[in-house]
C-alpha cells in the first residue's frame, strides 16, 4: 500500500500575517517526515489545512495524485487522514471505550474487537474500562492515536505530540511511529524539538515565516545547521558557569510544606523541604500536573497554607499575600501570561502597576500616581528591550515574547533577591528564549536567586545549579545539574527511582 | 455554514456609539409595535418621547425619576465593574427607605437642620447593610449573589409590607397601608416653587463625581478594574479579594439606599408599599446602557427615566397600559445585547465558495 501525498502552492493569509506561502511539499509512505519550525512559522496552518479545519485561500491538495477537498474535518477523516493534536480532545470523566465509540460509526463489539487487535499489534496496555482522568499524559495519547488507527488512516500527523511526555513515554513513540510508518502509514511530525527531527524522522522540512526553507534528508543534518536554518540566523550560545555555592548564604528555606486540596483537580503537595542559596538557581522538573501549579502559588502567596513554613532571610512569611511578600523582595512569574500574569485588555503601564512594591510610590495615599507608573514602565520596556515605547498601548497587542520579556522586566526592576518563574519560556519563539535565558543567568550572577519550575527539561539543564522533580506532589533529592542526565530526569519524572 | 468569529479588536468611539444606535433601534421597534397597534408611530412615539418633556413641569419629572436611576446605577457599576452580580439594589433602595423613614418617624414633630443629614445617612447605612448579607454569604460561605440578592428584594418588599399595614401605620389613616406624612425639617428641599425636583438631585451628582474619582483615580478603583478583568490576576497581585467583593457591596447597597431615602423624603413624603417602581431593576439596564461610566450612566438614566414618563403619558392620551415602558426599557437592553455581541463577535457566512467546488 504506497500512499502520496503532495501539498501544491498552498498559500493562507489571515490579517496581518501571511502563515503560508506558496507551500509545495510532497510525501511518500514508508518514510517519516519532519515539519520544523519555530512558533508561528506556519506549521499549524499546514496542518490544520490537512485536516480540514482550515481552508487555504490558494492551492492544492493531493492524495496519489488525486485531487482532494478538506472543507471539514469529516472530509479528512474521509481521505483516511488522521490527526493527533497537541491538547487532547477526550473527555475525561467517560472511559477510554466510551471515548473511542463516540465518533465510531461501528457496533460496539466489533469495535472492541478491533481496538483490541491495534493494542495486540503494537503493544499499548491500556484499560479500556476506566475513565480517561486516571490516565497518564502518554497514554491519553496513546488513546488520540487508536481513535485514529481504528479508520485505517494511510497518513497519520502528529502535532507537537512530545510536549506532554516523559523520556520514557516519547521513546515509546518513537517506536511506535516507527512500527506505523513499517506499516505503510505515512507520518508526519511536527515539532520544534531538534532532537527529536534526528532521531526519529527520515526526512526534514523546515518552515519559517510562512515559507518552506529547506528540505533535506536528516542524515545530512546536524542540530546546529537545522536550528540556523529554522532561525534564520546564528545564535548564540549561551553557557552558565558552574557554581556550588557551599559556602554561599541560605536565602530561602521551605520545611514540611504540606497542600491538600478539595479540589480534585488540584494535586496535594507532600511534605517538601528544600533550601535555596544566595545566587543559586533550583530548577523543579516534572510533567505539568505533578503539583508545580501549586507549589508556584504557595511560593507567591496565591494559597497560604496552614502548615507551611517558609523562611525568606531569616523571616516566616508563610502567611504573607503576594503583595506582602513582594515588600521582602520576592517576584513571581507565573506560568499563565495572558489570564494571570498580565491582563491583555490593559495598557501597558497598568499591567506594570500590578508589580505594587512600598517604594514604587504607584499609589500615593491611595491615589494614582500616573505619571509615575509611566516613567518606570517606559524603564522597564528599554531595559528589557521589549519592541515598543508606548506604554498607552494595550498589552493585547504584544506578541508572547515581548509580554514576557515586559513581565519578567516588571518582576526584575526592582531587583528583588528571589525570583520565583514557571514556564517562562513557555511558546516562545527562539529568539525570545534566548533572551529570557540570558536574564535568568545574569541575575544569578548579580547574586540573586531564582527558583525555575519548568517543564522543558533542557532550559532546566542549562539554567540551574541544582535540580529536582516534582511527581505526584513529592520532591525527589535535588542534584547538582552536573550529575544529572536527562535520563535521570526522565526516570523520576515518571515516578522512577535512580541509584 | 455561519461562523461566528472573535473581533480581536474593538475600537472605544464605537464601543460607546452602540447604546446609541441601540436607543435608535428601541425608537424603530416601538414605532413598529405602534403600528401593529393601530396607532400613528410617528404621533405616538411623540407622545411617548417629546410630549412628556415639553414643558418645564415635565422637566422636572424627568430629573425626578433619573437621580435614584442614576444613583443606584452608579453603585452598581463598582459591582459590576468587578465581576459581583449584584441584582437586589431594589431591595437594598427599599431597605434604606425603611431604616430611613424610620429614623424620619422616630424625628416626628422635631425641628432642626440636622434631622434630614441623619435621616439620609441613616437609610444609606441601612442599604449598606443590606447589601453586606449577599457579600458575606458569598465571601465566606460561596454562595451566589444572584440568588441571595435577588431573592431579598422579596424580603425587604415583605418587611415593608409589615411595617406599613401593622406598627408604622398612621395612627389617623383609617387603616391605610401607609405611615404618617413625615415632618417638614425630614423632607428634601425643594428646588423650584412647583416642582417636584428636590435636592436629590444633588446627592446623586456628588456621588457620580466622587465615583469617577474612586474607580478611575484611585488604588481601590484600579483593584477593582483588575478584579474585574481577571479574578487570577487579582489574586497573583495580591489584592484582597474578600475584603474587595465586600467594599463593593457596601458601595452599591449605600447608593441604593439613598436613592431609597430620596424617594421617600422626596416626592413621596411617607412610607408605603410602594415607594419604588423597580428602580432598583431597572437602574441595571441604566448601568450598562451607560457602560458601566459615569457620564454615560447620567446620560443612560435620562433616556430610561423618559420612558417612566412617556409610558405615563401614553397611557393618558394613548389609552395604552404603562406597562409599555418596560416594554420599551426591555427593548433597549435587548438592542444592546444585540449589538454588543455583533460588536466583539462577527458572523461569517462560509457560502458555498469558489473552493467548495
Amino acid at each position: 500500500m504506497n500512499t502520496k501525498l503532495r501539498v501544491s502552492e498552498i498559500s493562507k493569509i489571515y490579517p496581518g500575517c501571511v502563515a503560508n506561502d506558496e507551500i509545495s511539499l510532497e510525501f511518500g509512505s514508508g518514510k517519516i517526515y519532519a515539519l520544523l519550525g519555530e512558533n508561528g512559522a506556519g506549521k499549524s496552518t499546514l496542518v490544520k489545512i490537512l485536516s480540514g479545519v482550515v481552508r487555504p485561500d490558494k492551492g492544492e491538495v493531493f492524495l496519489n495524485d488525486k485531487s482532494i477537498k478538506l472543507n471539514s474535518p469529516l472530509d479528512a477523516k474521509k481521505n483516511n487522514i488522521g490527526m493527533v493534536f497537541q491538547h487532547f480532545n477526550l473527555f475525561e470523566t467517560l472511559s477510554v471505550f466510551e471515548n473511542l465509540s463516540i465518533d465510531s460509526d461501528k457496533k460496539n463489539e466489533d469495535l472492541r474487537l478491533s481496538v483490541n487487535n491495534i493494542l495486540k499489534k503494537y503493544n499499548f496496555k491500556i484499560d479500556l474500562d476506566i475513565p480517561v482522568l486516571n490516565l497518564s499524559a502518554g497514554q491519553k495519547q496513546k488513546v488520540e492515536i487508536i481513535r485514529c488507527l481504528i479508520r485505517n488512516p494511510k497518513v497519520l500527523i502528529m502535532d507537537e505530540p512530545t510536549s506532554v511526555l516523559t523520556e520514557q513515554e516519547t521513546e515509546d513513540l518513537f517506536v511506535s511511529l516507527k512500527q506505523f510508518s513499517d506499516d505503510g502509514i505515512l507520518i508526519i511530525y511536527i515539532t520544534h524539538k531538534l532532537k527529536e527531527v534526528l532521531s526519529l524522522c527520515d526526512e526534514v522540512a523546515v518552515m519559517r515565516k510562512g515559507k518552506v526553507v529547506s528540505v533535506s534528508k536528516t542524515k545530512e543534518e546536524k542540530i546546529e545547521t537545522l536550528a540556523n536554518k529554522m532561525v534564520g540566523e546564528n545564535l548564540s550560545t549561551i553557557k552558565k558557569k558552574i557554581n556550588n555555592f557551599k559556602y554561599s548564604e541560605e536565602i530561602l528555606k521551605i520545611s514540611n510544606l504540606n497542600f491538600r486540596s478539595d479540589d480534585p483537580y488540584e494535586t496535594n503537595l507532600i511534605n517538601l523541604n528544600f533550601s535555596l542559596k544566595k545566587g543559586e538557581c533550583l530548577g523543579i522538573a516534572g510533567i505539568s500536573g505533578n503539583g508545580q501549579s501549586e507549589l508556584f502559588q504557595i511560593l507567591s502567596g496565591e494559597i497560604i497554607t496552614d502548615y507551611t513554613s517558609i523562611k525568606f532571610r531569616d523571616k516566616e512569611i508563610s502567611k504573607l499575600n503576594p503583595r506582602e511578600r513582594r515588600e521582602y523582595l520576592m517576584a513571581f512569574s507565573p506560568e499563565d501570561r495572558i489570564s494571570q500574569a498580565a491582563v491583555p485588555e490593559l495598557k501597558i503601564y497598568e499591567n506594570v502597576a500590578l508589580n505594587n512594591f512600598k517604594s514604587s510610590n504607584f499609589f500615593e495615599k491611595g491615589l494614582v500616581n500616573e505619571k509615575k507608573i509611566k516613567e518606570h514602565s517606559k524603564k522597564i520596556l528599554s531595559n528589557f528591550s521589549v519592541n515598543t515605547d508606548n506604554v498607552e498601548m494595550k498589552s493585547q497587542f504584544l506578541s508572547g515574547g515581548n509580554l514576557q520579556k515586559l513581565i519578567i522586566g516588571r518582576e526584575l526592576i526592582t531587583s528583588p533577591e528571589l525570583l520565583v518563574c514557571f514556564n517562562p519560556t513557555w511558546g516562545l519563539d527562539v529568539g525570545a528564549i534566548n533572551y529570557i535565558h540570558e536574564t535568568l543567568i545574569n541575575i544569578n550572577e548579580q547574586g540573586k536567586s531564582s527558583i525555575l519550575i519548568s517543564t522543558d527539561n533542557d532550559e532546566l539543564l542549562k539554567l540551574s545549579d541544582r535540580i529536582c522533580v516534582i511527581y505526584k506532589g513529592k520532591l525527589s533529592k535535588i542534584m547538582y545539574v552536573n550529575e544529572v542526565t536527562p535520563e535521570k530526569l526522565g526516570i523520576l519524572m515518571g515516578g522512577g527511582s535512580i541509584d | 455554514m455561519i461562523k461566528i468569529e472573535k473581533r480581536n479588536d474593538v475600537s472605544p468611539s464605537i464601543y460607546f456609539f452602540t447604546p446609541i444606535l441601540a436607543i435608535f433601534l428601541t425608537l424603530f421597534g416601538g414605532g413598529i409595535i405602534f403600528y401593529v397597534l393601530g396607532f400613528n408611530p410617528v404621533e405616538a412615539l411623540k407622545f411617548f418621547f417629546i410630549t412628556p418633556i415639553s414643558d418645564l413641569y415635565g422637566f422636572s419629572e424627568l430629573l425626578v425619576k433619573a437621580t435614584p436611576l442614576c444613583l443606584i446605577a452608579i453603585g452598581l457599576s463598582f459591582c459590576f465593574k468587578s465581576n459581583n452580580w449584584n441584582i437586589g439594589a431594589e431591595g437594598q433602595l427599599i431597605f434604606g427607605g425603611i431604616v430611613g423613614g424610620g429614623v424620619a418617624l422616630l424625628f416626628y414633630g422635631h425641628d432642626g437642620f440636622y434631622v434630614l443629614p441623619i435621616i439620609i445617612l441613616s437609610g444609606a447605612i441601612g442599604g449598606m447593610i443590606f447589601a453586606m448579607i449577599p457579600a458575606v454569604l458569598k465571601t465566606y460561605l460561596n454562595t451566589n449573589e444572584i440568588l441571595v440578592s435577588l431573592m431579598l428584594v422579596y424580603v425587604a418588599k415583605l418587611l415593608l409590607d409589615y411595617l406599613v399595614v401593622g406598627p408604622w401605620s398612621n395612627p389617623e389613616g383609617f387603616n391605610f397601608p401607609e405611615t404618617r406624612q413625615f415632618s417638614e425639617s425630614a423632607r428634601m428641599p425643594i428646588l423650584f416653587n412647583g416642582l417636584r425636583i428636590h435636592a436629590g438631585i444633588f446627592i446623586t451628582l456628588i456621588t457620580v463625581f466622587l465615583s469617577w474619582l474612586i474607580l478611575y483615580k484611585t488604588y481601590l478603583g484600579f483593584q477593582i478594574k483588575v478584579s474585574g478583568l481577571s479574578l487570577k490576576t487579582a489574586k497573583y497581585a495580591g489584592y484582597k479579594g474578600k475584603t474587595m467583593i465586600i467594599i463593593v457591596f457596601m458601595i452599591s447597597g449605600a447608593c441604593a439606599g439613598l436613592a431609597g431615602v430620596g424617594e421617600i423624603t422626596g416626592p413621596i413624603g411617607q412610607l408605603h408599599r410602594n415607594i419604588s417602581p423597580d428602580y432598583g431593576f431597572t437602574a441595571i439596564i441604566v448601568a450598562f446602557l451607560g457602560r458601566l461610566n459615569p457620564i454615560g450612566i447620567i446620560f443612560a438614566s435620562l433616556i430610561v427615566a423618559l420612558t417612566y414618563l412617556g409610558a405615563e403619558t401614553a397611557q393618558i392620551f394613548l389609552q395604552v397600559p404603562k406597562y409599555t415602558g418596560q416594554v420599551f426599557q426591555g427593548m433597549i437592553l435587548f438592542f444592546l445585547l444585540g449589538s454588543d455581541y455583533l460588536l466583539f463577535f462577527k458572523i461569517k457566512f462560509l457560502g458555498l465558495k469558489k473552493n467548495e467546488l
